[in-house]
């Protein structure tokens, strides 16, 4: 085909149609974008009229994260209102693992927080049933002053037909909470921030006792929620040795009727009895950090619950030494798990 | 019959794009549980339909055919576009209900499907009142479904609480689409029915013409 034939043939007319369409429409939308781009300090304003319902004056803070089941996008100190924090505070943990970000104003009083005035949503990640969330629940976080506590759906803030979407929104909650008493020099020190086989383990509510009669270190574990399963509290008793002697479900977090799908070797713990960290490991083809999911053996009807269960007992296993008295420590090269010869 | 007043009553009532072609089901079943975002998200195909329509029939001579379909999906993309953004900068309580199911309006059928039936085909003015007769035609559709899902499925309309009863299950897709599918059952018997009058009534009076006639 020669030049001139090219050019009268119907494949250059189409390709000649098909760019200038692209061209034009390029260039309308670069105008148009020019003119109607709504900058972020647009959308602030938009979401502060929407708290607010005026404008108020705010000084902008240095985000950090301070709670597992939160991250925090932005944080400012409302200087015209008394010094309270404004919070955009992500929580994880909504339906099939989503999140829910929501803007929260958490009241400060005499140093220290002292509730919550408000909340709303900014945006959420596939929670399908998010306009199931009522006004009156997000009102309900005002209500309670959040100086020494949490909100949990579990304590009834829930919205009906929404409850995971109802977690999210709590986590969010509570990650504002604990960024402003970070920023307030609050903070509660997490024991358990370097420890391993955390991921699935709500490290600031759970603690561990020393049990000087029978000689173990017991764990009340309470993990995170894990797509549809919910927090699950769980008893954990680890001897000296890290074997597990006993493993007692105390709020089994399984979503309604789904208790009775979970694997029954995990409901009364004969799966872990028995079993240090190294066996667990083995069992689950884990690493030194965390346990795949889903867990080989452990696929059931509440496969998530039986997950969360697995990480309580892994925890437990992996971190005993934290609980036994400086006397009862074994020694480092008789009982290491990693196998390491750092002392040599 | 007018030309004009048979492509507005075709598009509003005879092939409504809703309830008689049943296309455009997915922002339909998606939206209908609030009253304000289904006359939204009808308002937003309204104008892009009535736009699209004019720009293709415009250049319907200009295009080949063998391109067509990208040049219309470029068309349509690019006004879908601008939607948005206009609608992100001016009605921002109206983008974030849209959500989705606003960029999805690309791939809308009705757009393409009467662009390609219909735009491609006819003259400009012919076509906006197309664009317009159907966008309205799907806008009433969704606005009634709308109302009726929020009335009994929230006990509010347009956002502002009526009643305490609700039934929570018409709040959702679910929801929707029972009432999708009484809605589609009840306008096909008026239609039906309101053909059949009409059929009656031709025939009476070709009868007492022929009888004339034959007279």
């Amino acid at each position: 085909m020669s030049a001139k034939q090219f050019f009268k043939s119907t494949v250059f007319k189409c390709l000649t149609t098909l760019l200038c369409v692209l061209l034009v429409c390029g260039i309308f939308l670069t105008v148009m974008n020019s003119l109607l781009s709504v900058s972020a300090e647009e959308r602030f304003d938009r979401a502060i009229n929407k708290i607010y319902g005026k404008s108020v004056q705010t000084v902008s803070v240095a985000v950090a994260d301070y709670n597992s089941n939160a991250t925090i996008n932005e944080a400012y100190k409302v200087t015209s209102d008394g010094g309270n924090y404004l919070v955009k505070s992500t929580g994880k943990g909504g339906f099939e693992g989503g999140t829910v970000t929501c803007w929260v104003v958490v009241v400060v009083k005499n140093g220290a927080v002292n509730g919550i005035q408000k909340v709303t949503i900014d945006s959420n990640v596939g929670q399908s049933y998010i306009s199931k969330v009522t006004q009156s629940f997000l009102n309900s976080f005002a209500n309670k002053p959040a100086k020494d506590t949490y909100f949990y759906t579990d304590d009834g803030y829930l919205s009906s037909g929404a409850t995971r979407s109802s977690n999210a929104i709590c986590n969010a909650v509570n990650g504002a909470i604990d960024f402003v008493n970070a920023q307030l020099g609050n903070v509660t020190e997490d024991i358990y921030a370097d420890c391993s086989y955390i991921a699935q383990i709500d490290t600031r509510n759970s603690s561990h006792e020393y049990d000087k009669d029978k000689g173990l270190v017991v764990f009340h574990v309470q993990t995170a929620t894990y797509g549809n399963a919910s927090k699950f509290s769980i008893d954990v008793s680890v001897d000296k040795d890290g074997v597990i002697q006993s493993f007692v479900i105390s709020k089994n977090g399984s979503t309604s009727g789904y208790e009775s799908s979970m694997a029954t070797g995990v409901l009364d713990g004969s799966v872990f009895v028995g079993k240090d960290i190294t066996a667990i490991v083995a069992m689950f083809n884990g690493s030194a950090t965390e346990l795949p999911y889903p867990p080989a053996g452990l696929v059931t009807g509440a496969t998530q619950s039986n997950y969360l269960c697995l990480n309580a007992a892994a925890f437990a296993a992996a971190n005993y030494k934290m609980g036994l008295p400086a006397d009862e420590e074994p020694d480092e090269g008789e009982n290491n798990e990693e196998g390491g010869n750092e002392n040599e | 019959m007018n030309k004009y007043k048979k492509i507005t009553l075709d598009g509003l009532l005879f092939q409504n794009p809703t309830f008689m072609l049943v296309l455009g089901t997915c922002p339909t079943l998606g939206l209908i549980s609030s009253a304000f975002s289904s006359m939204g998200m009808g308002l937003t195909v309204l104008v892009i339909l009535t736009l699209s329509n004019m720009i293709i029939s415009a250049l319907r001579k200009v295009i080949p055919n063998a391109v067509r379909i990208p040049c219309y999906i470029v068309i349509i993309a690019t006004l879908v576009t601008f939607a948005r953004m206009f609608l992100d900068k001016f009605v921002p309580d109206l983008y974030e209900s849209l959500g989705g199911f606003l960029a999805l309006i690309v791939v809308n059928c009705i757009i393409l499907g009467r662009a390609e039936a219909f735009a491609n085909k006819n003259g400009v003015l012919e076509s906006a009142v197309d664009g317009i007769a159907n966008g309205l035609g799907f806008t009433v559709a969704l606005t009634l479904m709308g109302v009726i899902c929020e009335f009994f499925g929230n006990g509010s309309l347009f956002g502002l609480q009526i009643m305490e009863f609700k039934i929570g299950m018409l709040a959702t897709p679910a929801g929707a689409f029972l009432i999708y599918g009484i809605s589609i059952a009840v306008f096909v018997y008026i239609m039906d029915n309101f053909e059949r009058a009409r059929r009656v009534k031709a025939n009476k009076l070709a009868r007492e013409n022929l009888l004339k006639e034959a007279a």
